[in-house]
C-alpha cells in the first residue's frame, strides 16, 4: 500500500508544527508534504503535491478555509481544524468532514486518525452533503455578503493625508459647486463626491436630502420650523446653522 | 435620536389664547374708562377702542411670519405695532365718518380725538408688545435650558453605557483558545519561551477581567498590556507581525481610562494585519505638546485598512463617549488612512496634571 501523504494549512507557524508532531506521534506512516499559510497557498500547493488529507485552519488570511474547501472539492480528505467556532461545530454534526478543536487533544485526534485510515482504501466522502455543510458554516460565520451597504466612512483629504470621519459624527453634507461640504462635530472639509453621489450611498433612515444641495443627519437635528410656502427650517443640535428644507423634499417630514 | 424627536414648531400667524384674553380685558377696562370721560356710549367707545386693539394684536402676532429677514423678531413685531396705531385709528375714523372723513380730520376738535386715539395705541401698543416679547424671550430661554439638559443627559447616558459595555466586554474566545493552543505547542516543545509567553497572557486576562473603576488606570499600565498583547500576537503570528510600542516616561502616570489604547491595538491586528497574508507593523506612541498642555497618543498599522462601508464596532463609539467622560469634550479620537495601506487612529486630549 502506498504510503499516505497530507498537507496542514494554518496561519500561525507554532500550531502548525503542534499539528505535525501530534501527527508524527500517532501516525507515524504519514508523510505530512508540505505547510500552508493561508487559503490560497493551501489550494497551491494542493495542486503541487496532491495529498490525500488537508488539514485546514477555518480561520486564515486572505482566503479562509472554507473558501479554501470549495476549491479543493472532493479530491482530498478534509478536517477541518478550529480554536473556537461555537455556531461552526453544529455544521459539522452533518458528519460531510471531520474536525478538530485547538489546542488538539490527542485522544480526539486518534479519533479522526483512525477515521481517515479507514477512509482512505474508500472513495472521497462528500458531494452535496460537503457543499451544503459548507454553504451552511460560511452562513453561520457571517460569510454572506449583505444585500445593501451603506457608506460608513467618509474619506476626506486633509493635507496631505486622508482623514476617515464615521458618518454619524456628520450633521450636514452641503453641495459647493462640483465638491461637498461635510460639517462633523469637529470641523468641516471639502470633498470630492457630489451631492448627489453620496445620497445614493448614505443609509436613507439615517440621511435625509432636503434640499438641492443639502443632506442632513437626522440625529443632529434639534427641531423644525415651518415657514411659509410649503418650506422649512431645520435647526441642529449644538449648532448655529439654520438649514433650508425646500418644497420638494418637505413630504420626508410630513410624518413626523 | 429618533426622527420623530423633530416636533414642528410653526410660528403662530394668530395670537395666542392668552394673549387675546389679555388685550380683550384690558380694551373693555379702557373703553369704559373713557365712556365715563367723554360721555360716549359704551358701545361706541368699545368699537373703536377693540378694533383698534384687535389690529394691534394682530400686527403683533403676524410679523414675525412676514417679517424680512434682516429685521429681528421683536424689532418687527414693535415696528409693526407702532405702525398699525394710525393706520387702525385711521380705519375706524373713516368706518364711522364714511367719506366725510376729510371734513372730520380737519375739524381741530375731532382731529385731537384722533391724535389721542393713535397715541393711546402706540403706547398702550408698544407696553404691551414689550411685555409679551420678554415673556416669550424667558420662553425661549426656558426651551434652551431644557435642550441644553436633554443633551447633558443624553452624554451622560452615553457614559454609563460606554461603562456597563465595557464590564460586558468579555475576552473573545476565539483569541484565547488559540493563545492558550500556541503556549500548550510552546510547552510540549520545552520551549523556554513558554514561562514568558504565558506571563503576558496573565497579564492581559489579569487586564481584560471585567472591572467598575478607571479611577487606578494609568497610561503606563495600559502600555504594558498593549505589550502584553502585542507579544502574544507577535508569537502567534512571528512572521507577520512587527511592532514597536514607545515608552512615554513623563506621562505614565497620568491617569487614563483602562483599555482605551488596547482596544485601537486590538482593532488593528483584527482589522489591520490579521486579514492581511503578508502582515504588517503596528506602532504605538505618543507626544506630550507642552505650549497648549496636549497629550497625543497614535496606534498606526501598515495593514489592509479600512472600506468605506465597513461597519463600525461599537468600539469606537464608546471608546469616544468614555475619552469625552473622562478629558471633557475636547477629547478626539481621529482616523487617518495611511500610504500605501493601513490605518492610524489618533487619541488627543488635554493633559490637565502638572508634568
Amino acid at each position: 500500500m502506498k504510503q499516505p501523504t497530507a498537507l496542514i494549512a494554518d496561519d500561525e507557524p507554532l500550531l502548525r508544527e503542534r499539528l505535525r508532531s501530534h501527527l508524527a506521534t500517532l501516525w507515524p506512516e504519514l508523510r505530512v508534504l508540505d505547510d500552508a499559510r493561508n487559503g490560497s497557498e493551501a489550494v497551491e500547493l494542493f495542486e503541487l503535491h496532491q495529498p490525500q488529507v488537508v488539514f485546514l485552519d477555518i480561520h486564515m488570511p486572505g482566503m479562509s478555509g472554507i473558501e479554501a474547501a470549495r476549491a479543493l472539492g472532493r479530491r482530498a480528505h478534509l478536517v477541518f481544524v478550529t480554536a473556537y467556532e461555537q455556531y461552526a461545530l453544529q455544521a459539522f454534526e452533518y458528519g460531510a468532514v471531520d474536525y478538530l478543536v485547538k489546542p488538539i487533544d490527542p485522544a480526539r485526534l486518534t479519533d479522526t486518525v483512525q477515521r481517515l485510515r479507514r477512509q482512505l482504501d474508500g472513495p472521497l466522502p462528500g458531494g452535496a452533503a460537503l457543499d451544503a455543510m459548507l454553504d451552511q458554516l460560511a452562513g453561520r460565520l457571517g460569510q454572506r455578503v449583505e444585500a445593501r451597504r451603506w457608506l460608513q466612512w467618509i474619506k476626506a483629504s486633509v493635507g496631505t493625508s486622508v482623514r476617515l470621519i464615521p458618518v454619524e459624527q456628520v450633521c450636514y453634507l452641503r453641495a459647493e459647486e462640483k465638491y461637498t461640504l461635510v460639517v462633523w462635530e469637529d470641523g468641516e472639509v471639502l470633498i470630492r463626491k457630489s451631492i448627489r453621489e453620496l445620497a445614493e450611498q448614505l443609509d436613507p433612515e439615517r440621511f435625509v436630502q432636503t434640499h438641492r444641495s443639502v443632506i442632513v443627519n437626522l440625529a443632529h437635528v434639534a427641531e423644525m420650523v415651518r415657514g411659509v410656502n410649503e418650506t422649512a427650517e431645520l435647526r441642529l443640535r449644538g449648532r448655529g446653522e439654520v438649514l433650508p428644507v425646500s418644497r420638494s423634499y418637505l413630504h420626508h417630514f410630513r410624518q413626523m | 435620536m429618533k426622527p420623530n424627536a423633530l416636533l414642528p414648531r410653526p410660528a403662530p400667524f394668530l395670537p395666542t389664547a392668552r394673549q387675546a384674553l389679555v388685550v380683550a380685558v384690558f380694551t373693555l377696562l379702557l373703553s369704559w374708562l373713557l365712556h365715563k370721560l367723554s360721555r360716549t356710549p359704551y358701545a361706541t367707545v368699545f368699537g373703536h377702542i377693540g378694533f383698534i386693539g384687535a389690529v394691534l394684536l394682530f400686527a403683533y402676532s403676524s410679523a414675525d411670519r412676514l417679517r424680512p429677514r434682516w429685521l429681528s423678531t421683536g424689532k418687527a413685531r414693535l415696528m409693526a405695532v407702532v405702525l398699525a396705531a394710525p393706520l387702525a385709528s385711521l380705519m375706524t375714523a373713516i368706518g364711522v365718518q364714511g367719506r366725510d372723513v376729510i371734513t372730520y380730520l380737519s375739524n381741530i376738535k375731532t382731529l385731537s380725538g384722533y391724535v389721542m386715539m393713535v397715541v393711546l395705541g402706540v403706547v398702550f401698543g408698544v407696553a404691551f408688545s414689550l411685555l409679551a416679547l420678554r415673556a416669550e424671550r424667558r420662553e425661549r430661554e426656558r426651551a434652551d435650558r431644557l435642550q441644553v439638559e436633554l443633551e447633558k443627559n443624553t452624554l451622560e447616558r452615553e457614559l454609563v453605557d460606554a461603562r456597563l459595555r465595557l464590564l460586558q466586554a468579555q475576552i473573545e474566545p476565539h483569541f484565547l483558545f488559540n493563545t492558550l493552543a500556541n503556549v500548550e505547542a510552546l510547552v510540549a516543545a520545552g520551549s523556554p519561551n513558554a514561562g514568558p509567553v504565558l506571563r503576558h497572557l496573565i497579564a492581559y486576562l489579569r487586564a481584560a477581567m471585567p472591572r467598575l473603576g478607571d479611577a487606578d488606570a494609568t497610561l503606563g499600565a495600559e502600555l504594558q498590556l498593549v505589550r502584553a498583547y502585542l507579544e502574544l500576537m507577535h508569537m502567534r503570528m512571528p512572521d507577520r507581525l512587527r511592532f514597536s510600542v514607545a515608552s512615554l516616561p513623563p506621562l505614565e502616570s497620568m491617569r487614563f481610562p483602562a483599555m482605551a489604547l488596547l482596544t485601537l491595538v486590538e482593532n488593528a491586528v483584527r482589522h489591520g494585519i490579521d486579514p492581511s497574508p503578508s502582515g504588517g507593523m503596528i506602532d504605538v506612541g505618543g507626544c506630550y505638546i507642552a505650549h497648549d498642555d496636549q497629550v497625543v497618543l497614535w496606534v498606526c498599522d501598515s495593514g489592509v485598512g479600512m472600506s468605506e462601508t465597513a461597519q463600525p464596532g461599537t468600539g469606537l463609539s464608546n471608546l469616544r463617549s468614555r475619552l469625552h467622560g473622562f478629558y471633557g469634550a475636547n477629547a478626539r479620537l481621529d482616523l487617518h488612512e495611511e500610504t500605501p495601506h493601513g490605518m492610524r487612529v489618533e487619541l488627543r486630549f488635554q493633559h490637565g496634571e502638572k508634568i
